[in-house]
């Protein structure tokens, strides 16, 4: 079809023509030959497969044994019965339920906040210092998860945490943020969402970058309320990018592991101890292989459903209007 | 008489003789007399000099198969834990140019290290591969089992056997904690390294203040607060808490304890166990791998309510306290009393490092040596009356990696020779190491070298430490049980009867799951839940 359709075509432009011309033989050849698409795309495809296929397919397999790295036994089959231990595990359950609330609310706050935020800065054009108070207001989402960890866990001192000394200003008494049953898992949450919404702000300002200007000037001579602009002008046109944001968000809450392990270590008890947490300790502690691989593939299937959840909400009109 | 007096002696002996000034009986008298001094000066110098075991059975220089040759070894220690670093500033001091003397060779030790928490992974990554990155590895006790089982450290009963002056005889605590797997077994599978125990560490300059004194004792029936050694060896639990109690005022930022709460790691473990030993409660039975029943016991759970106890005598925020927290809330004054490994003893009394005894290492801190008093911890009162210790063992043992090479091989070996004669373990000493080596521990004026010697000597003898499980599976019978014991610290789980119940059910499970033990988990563990 192409090569009968080509030389139709090329006459339309004599300027094409012309260069096409002035160009080298091997470089010509290699534009019209057919594999010009798969040498471009083949080192990624070999990087891919090596970095990405392979380790997947081998966690696949060693999901399959009872393999203990520190055990004298060579790795043994056992099928699907990882995955089965796994299902019966009130722990597993238990681990997956806090991780989930914890995705939720973080996601939900930092998404809430990077909004209302992302707003104000996109109403603010001419606000003076306006890029060096967004320059700051970054800062938490380029800080290393570590530094994050460390200086929140000072911060939350009950002694001589900066976080106590207001609370006892303020309502006169101080808490142990970090070892109260009642408190720990919402001060992790809290400093996860001081460490994103500057993320979700960023997406925010992207997403409202993408309206067309046409129409915002339309809905200012409408005299739109702001509410119906944000319904149905801004979200609308924005809102794949945000989505995109709330997305790689999700699958990043769903594996955090540094925050909780350099704050609380997953405690008090098991209050902070989420999937990443676990994992970590299962493959790199305990270096049950087996174990750690089917728990790593069962949060695999999960990211995956999330992100095709968030795809199929994003061209939900779209999938019903053909459907209609 | 010195060496240099006897030669000029010699000298002017043998001038006289040729000269004709001496007649012969003279000459005979004054050589004998040359002769039986260069005799006792050489038996002292070869009596002074170090090493004369290793000379007998080491090559001498040039004769080591590895003469001529320039060899780099690398130490994998824990971070920040100064004994680690000791290892190989003494390695790089001491033991090069020993080496250099004695076997011919060149050698330079490098370290790499990382936290407690994290090192057994670091060490197993580089294990697994077979590699020999790693040629001597500082390794903790309980990870015994999980580096022997699969190969990855050498069984030194051969090396002992072929090298006599390897065959040391050590504390006891010693000699089982940090050497010994399968436990029960005659398998060598590591040297003591640094030996350590849980020691109380003591504001003595609060316990001797009048007002104090008189303030305890009259909340107390006139009972005085402990004055000296000799007083602190007779406080039992119930005493220590007392005062502990006393010194508890939050108003003034004081308070009476601290001791190791923390999830992380072995820490909560390690601090709770001895309210279950000093009374008679085990961790497990290792011959048959029973758990079920045994840490689960009456008295388990009752000692680990009486841990918590404490809790309420100690600083806001103690359920996350560890090592580090520890030497923080004590050096900066904010608890009077304070358990904790003795291997800290210089830093928690804030003595500067290879400084005079009394030399402070940070004046800004309120506590410094004069003020602090390291004891044997609290006993726990029997019914005869009796008082009993019995405490978690700390320490490490050092662990030769298998995949070395013969030559990285024997330079280890020769490492540990040297590591174990008298004046290098007496200088490991001098610089704040705990030897476990009986003949360094009663060697005339140990007990002064150190501040927390003493307590440490005692702790180390009399079955008064000891350690808890050796096995393969360690890190997971040990996060289950500090998720339980901390969850319980924490109010998390809600009794301690739950805690040690989970903790039983689930390392059961683990063990019979790895083919440790025949012993199944009971029916009741299959719902339970913390």
């Amino acid at each position: 079809m192409a090569q009968t359709t080509y030389p139709a075509e090329a006459p339309a432009s004599a300027t094409p023509s012309a260069q096409t011309k002035r160009r080298l033989p091997l470089a010509r050849a290699l534009d019209e030959s057919r594999f010009f698409p798969t040498i471009l795309l083949g080192p990624i495809l070999v990087f891919f497969i090596v970095w990405n296929v392979v380790p997947l397919l081998w966690l696949l397999g060693v999901s399959f044994y009872r393999y203990k790295v520190t055990a004298a036994r060579p790795p043994q089959f056992v099928g699907f019965q990882n995955f089965l231990d796994i299902w019966k595990s009130t722990e597993i359950w238990g681990l997956l339920g806090r991780t989930l609330s914890f995705m939720v609310l973080t996601v939900g706050g930092a998404t809430i906040l990077g909004m209302v935020l992302g707003f104000l800065f996109w109403g603010s054009g001419r606000m003076p210092g306006r890029r060096l108070a967004l320059t700051l207001l970054f800062t938490p989402m380029v800080l290393p998860p570590v530094a994050v960890g460390t200086f929140f866990r000072l911060i939350y001192d009950p002694i001589f945490g900066i976080a106590n000394f207001f609370t006892e200003k303020l309502i006169g008494q101080r808490f142990d943020f970090l070892g109260s049953k009642d408190l720990a898992f919402g001060a992790t949450i809290a400093v996860d969402v001081w460490m994103w919404t500057p993320f979700m702000i960023l997406m925010t300002l992207a997403a409202l970058g993408s309206v067309p200007k046409a129409e915002l000037e339309a809905a200012e001579i409408d005299r739109l309320p702001w509410l119906k602009r944000i319904r149905y002008i801004i979200l609308p046109n924005g809102k794949f990018i945000l989505m995109l944001g709330i997305l790689l968000r999700t699958i990043d809450s769903f594996k955090t592991t540094d925050l909780p392990y350099l704050m609380t270590n997953g405690g008090p008890g098991n209050k902070t101890e989420f999937v990443g947490l676990s994992l970590y300790r299962t493959g790199f502690e305990a270096f049950q292989m087996g174990d750690a691989s089917s728990l790593a593939i069962i949060t695999l299937l999960i990211a995956i459903a999330f992100a095709s959840i968030y795809l199929y909400v994003l061209s939900y009109r779209e999938t019903r209007a053909q459907l209609q | 008489m010195t060496p240099k007096d006897l030669s000029k002696e010699h000298v002017a002996l043998l001038r006289a003789a040729k000269a004709g000034s001496l007649n012969r009986r003279e000459l005979m008298r004054r050589g004998i007399g040359l002769g039986l001094s260069a005799t006792a000066i050489a038996g002292l110098i070869s009596s002074y000099r170090p090493a004369p075991v290793a000379a007998q059975a080491s090559p001498t220089a040039g004769t080591s198969p590895l003469a001529g040759q320039s060899i780099d070894m690398t130490i994998l220690g824990i971070a920040g834990w100064p004994p680690s670093r000791l290892g190989v500033d003494m390695a790089n001091e001491l033991f090069k140019p020993y080496a250099k003397e004695q076997y011919g060779y060149d050698v330079n030790f490098s370290f790499e290290e990382a936290p407690f928490e994290s090192l057994f992974q670091k060490a197993a990554t580089s294990l697994q591969s077979g590699s020999a990155q790693y040629n001597i590895i500082i390794s903790d006790s309980q990870w015994l089992g999980a580096l022997a089982e699969p190969g990855w450290i050498v069984r030194l009963n051969d090396i002992i056997a072929e090298n006599p002056e390897l065959d040391i005889k050590f504390e006891e605590a010693a000699a089982i904690g940090y050497r010994i797997y399968p436990d029960g077994s005659d398998n060598i599978y590591g040297f003591p390294q640094e030996g350590d125990v849980i020691g109380l560490f003591v504001r003595q300059d609060l316990m001797s203040d009048q007002a104090e004194r008189d303030a305890y004792k009259a909340a107390n029936d006139g009972e005085d607060l402990p004055q000296n050694w000799d007083d602190w060896l007779e406080v039992d639990i119930d005493r220590y808490e007392r005062i502990a109690k006393h010194f508890t005022r939050p108003d003034k930022n004081l308070y009476g304890t601290a001791m190791q709460w923390s999830k992380v790691y072995d820490y909560v473990s390690c601090y709770a166990y001895p309210f279950m030993f000093s009374n008679g409660g085990e961790a497990w039975d290792p011959a048959t791998g029973q758990i079920e029943g045994i840490v689960n016991s009456e008295i388990n759970i009752k000692g680990l309510e009486r841990n918590k106890s404490f809790l309420q005598y100690a600083p806001p925020g103690a359920t996350n306290y560890g090592i580090g927290e520890e030497v923080d809330v004590f050096t900066a004054g904010t608890v009077a009393t304070c358990l904790q490994w003795s291997a800290l003893g210089p830093q928690m009394a804030n003595q500067k490092p290879g400084g005079a005894p009394d030399e402070v290492a940070d004046p800004s801190k309120p506590v410094t040596p004069d003020k602090v008093l390291i004891v044997p911890p609290p006993g726990f009162k029997q019914e005869d009356g009796s008082l009993k210790r019995v405490y978690t063992l700390g320490g490490q043992p050092w662990v030769l990696n298998a995949f070395n090479d013969e030559a990285h091989q024997q330079v280890a070996i020769d490492f540990m020779k040297f590591w174990y004669l008298p004046e290098t373990q007496l200088e490991f000493s001098k610089r704040g190491g705990d030897t476990a080596v009986i003949e360094v521990l009663d060697s005339p004026g140990y007990d002064d070298l150190q501040i927390h010697f003493r307590a440490y000597k005692y702790m180390m003898r009399e079955n008064r430490s000891k350690d808890f499980w050796h096995d393969p599976n360690y890190a997971e019978m040990l996060a289950v049980q500090q998720e339980a014991w901390n969850g319980y610290m924490t109010d998390v789980v809600s009794d301690a009867k739950l805690a040690l119940d989970y903790t039983a059910c689930k390392q059961q499970e683990i063990l019979y799951d790895a083919g440790r033990s025949d012993i199944a988990p009971s029916d009741i563990c299959s719902d339970i839940s913390l």
